[in-house]
């Protein structure tokens, strides 16, 4: 074995870190536990992880301004956990970089699958060759011709339409929040008008899924944003 | 004559209201001062002009005359000025009238006489004038405080806020007295005071202090400033009357207050000890079942078979998933009560929150089937989507926990006016109209044999959410089961739903 993934997780619950432990090590991670946002910086600079797993309910420090402090000198994937009702701080996570999160309580296939997006998606990153054929299902996203393709049928799209989907689907597997994909999409204007964003959501479901109201490969994150589901 | 006493009379009242309306304030000595020349230069004036009638007025004429100026200034100005006057007029009527004349003597016994008695007549005339003067003012002054006591009673009546209570006595205090600066200190649990005008305050001690108190109670005090013209004992009276009546309603106030407190903790109290019972079953209940389980799966005398295995594992998740939602409604209700769910609102559409609900619900639907009828055309609405799409998942789920398998649960909304009317049903066992209300109450349960889990607050969540944004949530009985209803405002704060502008498809 050349070298055991290494998962920091931080966590002021004794009990989440015991079977956080157990659980990730039994599946062939090495973990290292933190009570705390300082403890956890302090590992995460010396353990060179390559994962986090934050929680944002710390006893020291705000969760989000530990998730702000790491964003300061690493890139290295960071899974937010927190409680329901608690989407104003995800959203705050997921300004201050978080790559994606977890509501307590969660089931562990749900956190592996989030780990498994965030590792293949930060070696993507590291290889430095974004991927310019987008597979999802029997959906084709062709980002260097603009052409995206149903069971091998073109779909016409409108250009807001298409800038919406190439942009959530550079970043596939990852939470995009409203006001990030607002001002991507619609520039500073876009910002303070969130329906933009449902309608055209809307009008662009409508031409990629087979079941528009069961979204498969773009689903919605409750509170959150939205997320494209790629088979990468 | 007459006319000329009238204006200067009719001149003087304009002087003295200018100098109310500009609220000049001058020593009470200068005032005595100003008006006993006054009178005395009328009644010269009246002398004179007498003086150029001599020759067409006999004397005794004259003398009657005379009494018309001193009754005038009597009736006006009361006792002190009218013996003034009638003093000047008898010197001056020696002075001009009597032989010799321009001489303060008589030659005559008869005219002695004669000033003898316009002297007492004089003198009688002005002194009952004088009299019925004075006791008109003090019935006046009598009327006027009870009007004011009056009005104090009627404004203080069905009072139940002490600020308000407080206010209205130092504001009466301040226009009756006139005072410069009234102060008002407030005991009892939540003591408070104030005073006006706010901006300035008194460098002096206060003038008055009365104590603002019942029988029973001190409830408080009121400071009063005002240096000239002093607090008469009338004045002081009058504040002391304002002040009982005031403690009065201050001390029904504070009873009406403690009696609701009380209320509200009795009912809080009862609301607790059915929520720690209710709470502390339905979450034994999981917890009984997930421990049954896991130390089943533990002990080591029994040795389970994969599928028995894989069961109990089942039941754990279940459970904890309920025991989840549980929480989640329990956090919810304390939100909801104290205050604090307040719906981030934004343009969302509203077959996608139904749609997203309804996506996740045939998840686990397997006896049930979800008929959803909302058009994706509906304008947009202004709602919190996370909170909308408890609201679906409640009354979605009160219809699977209800309504017998293999039925129906439908979803079907439009607009009626500038109102979204949503109706969630199911073909479940109706409620007795009397319980249609009750059924929005926490902890109610249709029924309490029926095995049915939860804690009775995801229709009272609903109803929380519905409420919070503007809209109204009732239950009826339909033809097949029982239908959930609410509305929802299509607009904003006044404004309508946006139409956006969609670009056009690539060629």
């Amino acid at each position: 074995m050349t070298s055991m993934l290494h998962i920091l997780v931080i966590d002021d619950e004794p009990q989440i870190q015991r079977a956080m432990r157990t659980i990730l090590a039994k599946r062939g991670y090495k973990v290292t536990t933190a009570g705390d946002g300082e403890e956890g910086l302090a590992l995460a600079a010396t353990g060179e992880p390559d994962i986090i797993i934050l929680d944002l309910g710390l006893p020291d420090m705000d969760g989000v301004e530990v998730c702000a402090r790491l964003r300061e000198w690493t890139q290295c994937p960071i899974i937010v956990l927190s409680v329901r009702d608690g989407e104003r701080d995800k959203v705050a996570a997921f300004e201050k970089g978080a790559d994606d999160y977890l509501t307590k309580p969660f089931g562990i296939e749900e956190m592996l699958a989030r780990i498994g997006v965030a590792l293949r998606h930060s070696t993507n990153r590291q290889n430095g060759m974004p991927n310019k054929l987008i597979k999802a299902g029997t959906l084709t996203i062709d980002l260097a011709w603009h052409l995206v393709k149903r069971d091998g049928k073109e779909i016409k799209l409108t250009v807001t339409e298409y800038k919406l989907l190439a942009y959530l689907a550079a970043n596939q597997g990852r939470v995009h929040t409203h006001q990030n994909i607002l001002t991507q999409v619609w520039g500073q204007e876009g910002a303070d008008h969130p329906e933009y964003l449902r309608v055209y959501m809307r009008q662009l479901r409508k031409k990629l899924e087979v079941d528009p109201e069961n979204p498969r490969y773009i689903t919605t994150e409750s509170g959150i944003g939205y997320r494209f589901i790629s088979d990468q | 004559m007459i006319l000329v006493i009238s204006v200067v009379v009719l001149l003087l009242y304009t002087c003295k209201g200018i100098m109310k309306f500009a609220n000049i304030k001058i020593s009470p000595f200068i005032y005595n001062l100003c008006r006993f020349l006054l009178v005395s230069g009328l009644m010269m004036l009246v002398s004179i002009g007498f003086d150029a009638l001599r020759d067409q007025l006999e004397t005794t004429l004259i003398a009657l005359l005379y009494l018309i100026p001193v009754g005038l200034v009597t009736a006006y100005w009361g006792f002190g000025p009218g013996i003034t006057s009638a003093l000047i007029s008898f010197i001056t009527f020696n002075y001009f009238f009597m032989l010799p004349h321009y001489a303060l003597a008589a030659h005559y016994p008869e005219d002695i006489i004669i000033m003898a008695i316009y002297l007492i007549v004089v003198v009688v005339i002005s002194q009952l004038v004088g009299r019925m003067q004075s006791s008109l003012l003090a019935a006046n002054a009598r009327e006027q405080e009870a009007t004011q006591l009056y009005e104090l009673s009627v404004a203080l009546t069905g009072m139940h806020d002490e600020h308000a209570i407080a206010q209205i006595l130092a504001k009466q205090a301040e226009t009756v007295l006139q005072a410069e600066y009234v102060e008002l200190k407030v005991a009892g649990t939540e003591p408070f005071s104030f005073h006006f005008p706010e901006d300035s305050s008194p460098t002096r001690p206060a003038d008055l202090i009365l104590p603002i108190q019942t029988a029973r109670n001190f409830l408080g005090e009121i400071l009063l400033w005002k240096a000239t013209p002093a607090i008469s004992a009338v004045e002081k009276r009058l504040l002391q009357t304002f002040t009982s009546q005031a403690a009065l309603a201050l001390e029904r106030a504070q009873l009406t207050q403690a009696e609701a407190q009380a209320q509200v903790l009795r009912e809080s109290d009862r609301l607790k000890s059915i929520l720690l019972s209710s709470v502390s079953h339905e979450l034994r209940t999981p917890l009984f079942t997930i421990k049954a389980a896991s130390s089943s799966l533990r002990g080591a005398d029994v040795v389970w078979d994969s599928r028995e295995r894989v069961e109990l594992i089942e039941a754990i998740d279940d459970e904890a998933d309920h025991l989840n939602i549980l929480v989640g409604n329990l956090l919810d209700m304390s939100r909801i009560e104290s205050g604090s769910l307040k719906p981030k609102r934004e343009w969302n559409i509203l077959s996608e929150i139904v749609g997203s609900v309804a996506a996740r619900m045939r998840h686990s639907m397997n006896d049930h089937t979800l008929d959803v009828n909302v058009a994706d055309t509906l304008p947009l609405i202004p709602v919190d989507y996370v909170q909308m799409e408890q609201v679906f998942t409640n009354l979605v789920s009160n219809g699977l926990k209800y309504a017998p398998a293999n039925t129906v649960i439908r979803i079907c909304a439009n607009i009626e006016g500038d109102m979204f009317h949503v109706q969630v049903s199911n073909q479940g066992t109706q409620v007795p109209p009397e319980h249609l209300e009750r059924i929005f109450d926490k902890f109610y349960r249709a029924s309490a044999t029926e095995r049915v889990t939860g804690i009775g607050l995801g229709l009272s969540i609903c109803k929380g959410i519905i409420e919070a944004h503007g809209g109204n949530i009732w239950a009826e009985n339909v033809s097949d089961g029982l239908a959930f209803n609410f509305t929802l405002p299509s607009t904003w704060d006044g404004i309508f739903p946006p139409q956006l502008q969609m670009d056009t498809e690539i060629e």
